[in-house]
């Protein structure tokens, strides 16, 4: 049982960081339509712009703000430059998530040669736990689950109680008709790429402070994760993705603690396979998005 | 001689590459199946060749393990390792037959190629794990080295002439245009009579058995193999091959395993070495390998050598759009 209550602690921290990975994946994909594999590598690269500005001795959770948003804009370049360009070119989906990759692992590797390949820490693990229902939390869990927790409800605020959010929405359900009804849809993108980008920021440094130590890999080790949660809770739909972001979290833990640790990552494999398989709509997910999964 | 070995080795990566890279161009140029997770029948084919020759596992103080362990004539688990490599690849296959959007057959191949990869390093009875398998048997040990050397070279040509002939039974002719068809648009394919998922599966086997063989080749000739030689982006040096010679064509993939595995690939080694970071050349091995093939998509999409459309009454057909 203890196991059990240990595993359901860490897979909520887990989770969460999960959740705000996935929610950006979401956020960006229902606007853009486009399968962007190199977020991994955005993820890496915040983990390590986090680690120059705490080494520069910035406190941590300053570093985790202002490397939030140079990967938030990191991203709007991405988009702008390289990926915007290729699809008015009327590049397929399938090339487009060759680019992806390809982008992701010049990412990774530049990285790479510049950081070199070991492993590196914030090296400020704070002894401090926290004992909630039962669940045994470090101080960094438990302040990650609170930032997620605000930032998920920040990003609510502004989806249902702005004219922005619901200029992104609208944009996210159809884009032409959207355009026809005056709105920029290419700057509603740069807005959507950007706060994409600010998460998938937040959840690299947070990842990389929860974590003891990380490496070029960190991203790509919870790409796959993110992508999981972002399908299970219906792609696009960025509720389902925090749902999503919470069962994969906690289902991988389970795994790791109830049979072989190395087997954690199959987990979100699985899911991500049998749900691309049987239920590509994701489990709350509408009838429209069904169709933009199916060829056309 | 230093260069003959550098020569005899580039030969052999020259001709495993090529069968892969034919065998890629088959699946995902000609019948339009984005098969991400292809590098895993290429390590189907390395370990089932492995494990047929290596004998039991209990030689040498077992100091390796692994699942089987005969020791077949080399010949016979060549063959082997090209059959796995079909049984895979057709399995592998069967995951892209959902009509899902293409760029997320290519993501449901992806996860697979990194969940194979995650299980066969995690479960050591399997094949030895992370650490892998070593020693395997190279098929001429009995003759002097200068002379096996220039052997296996003979044995990688042979194969790929014939994996060639093979090759263009299904690219050209009946076959490959109702291939071509199936991949421009597969709703108008299945109207006309065609058997999509049989032609679909059908190119996986060939497809697999194609990657098979090279993996098999190439474990005998290193006499190791590992998961860190088939991680997920193996595919996309084979990928990059066939982007830059030109999809769906068969001379196209052929130029761009030279451009690419060749020229790219060994060029980056001859760059100045910085001692502080070793790894430099391989990183950026990976970057350049990258960068083609964006740029071909952006600029040159159809390749070097682009796919011939066929022409009826003096017309060539429009190539479908994007």
């Amino acid at each position: 049982m203890q196991l059990f209550i240990e595993a359901i602690g860490f897979g909520i921290a887990t989770g969460a960081v999960i959740a705000l990975g996935a929610v950006g994946f979401s956020v960006q994909f229902g606007i853009s339509n486009i399968l962007n594999i190199a977020y991994g590598s955005l993820m890496t690269l915040a983990a390590y712009v986090g680690l120059v500005l705490i080494n520069h001795g910035v406190n941590a959770w300053v570093a985790l703000g202002l490397g939030a948003i140079a990967i938030g804009v990191a991203s709007v370049v991405y988009h702008r430059l390289l990926l915007a360009p290729l699809v008015r070119r009327g590049t397929r989906a399938i090339a487009m998530v060759i680019v992806t990759v390809s982008a992701g692992i010049i990412l990774q590797y530049v990285i790479v040669a510049i950081a070199g390949p070991d492993s590196q820490s914030y090296g400020q693990q704070s002894g401090k736990t926290f004992r909630v229902l039962g669940l045994i939390l470090s101080a960094g869990q438990v302040a990650i689950i609170v930032l997620t927790a605000v930032l998920m409800f920040g990003l609510h605020l502004l989806l249902t109680r702005t004219t922005l959010g619901k200029a992104m929405r609208a944009t996210s359900s159809n884009r032409t008709l959207a355009r026809s009804c005056g709105i920029a849809t290419d700057r509603i993108s740069d807005v959507a790429w950007f706060v994409s980008g600010t998460l998938c920021g937040a959840a690299g440094v947070a990842l990389a402070i929860t974590t003891v130590s990380f490496d070029f890999s960190l991203g790509s080790l919870f790409l796959i994760p993110m992508i999981a949660a972002a399908v299970l809770g219906g792609i696009g739909q960025p509720y389902g993705a925090m749902v999503g972001g919470l069962v994969v979290g906690v289902s991988s833990e389970l795994a790791a603690a109830y049979s072989n640790p190395n087997y954690k990552e199959v987990v979100a494999f699985a899911i991500l396979i049998i749900m691309l398989l049987v239920r590509p709509r994701g489990l709350f997910g509408a009838a429209w998005s069904t169709r933009r999964l199916m060829e056309g | 001689m230093a260069w003959e070995y550098y020569l005899v080795v580039m030969l052999v990566y020259l001709g495993t590459d090529l069968l892969a890279v034919w065998g890629l161009n088959l699946e995902f140029g000609v019948a339009g199946v984005a098969n991400l997770a292809y590098i895993v029948v290429v390590a189907a084919g390395a370990y089932t060749y492995a494990v047929l020759t290596l004998g039991p596992s209990s030689n040498l103080g077992g100091f390796q393990q692994y699942i089987g362990g005969f020791t077949l004539p080399w010949p016979l688990a060549l063959l082997a390792g090209a059959a796995a490599g079909a049984v895979v690849g057709t399995i592998i296959g069967i995951t892209g037959l959902k009509r899902l959007r293409q760029d997320y057959q290519a993501v449901a191949m992806l996860v697979v190629s990194l969940m194979v990869a995650t299980v066969v390093s995690a479960d050591v009875g399997l094949f030895n794990g992370s650490a892998g398998l070593a020693l395997i048997p190279n098929p001429f040990s009995t003759l002097d080295p200068e002379t096996a050397r220039w052997a296996y070279v003979g044995l990688v040509a042979v194969c790929c002439v014939l994996g060639f002939f093979v090759l263009r039974r299904f690219t050209t002719g009946p076959l490959g245009r109702t291939l071509r068809a199936v991949r421009d648009d597969d709703v108008a394919a299945s109207a006309m009579g065609k058997d999509v998922i049989r032609l679909r599966l059908l190119v996986q086997a060939v497809g697999g058995g194609m990657g098979g063989l090279s993996g098999a080749l190439l474990a005998g000739f290193i006499g190791g193999w590992s998961p860190s030689a088939w991680v997920y982006i193996e595919t996309l040096a084979f990928l990059s091959c066939v982007i830059v010679g030109g999809i769906g064509s068969d001379r196209g993939a052929t130029l761009g395993t030279v451009i690419v595995a060749v020229l790219l690939l060994q060029g980056v080694q001859f760059l100045p070495q910085f001692p502080s970071s070793p790894g430099l050349s391989e990183d950026l091995g990976w970057i350049v390998l990258a960068t083609a093939t964006i740029v071909f998509i952006w600029l040159r999409p159809q390749g070097v050598l682009p796919e011939r459309r066929p022409r009826y009454l003096g017309k060539a057909v429009s190539p479908p759009p994007g």
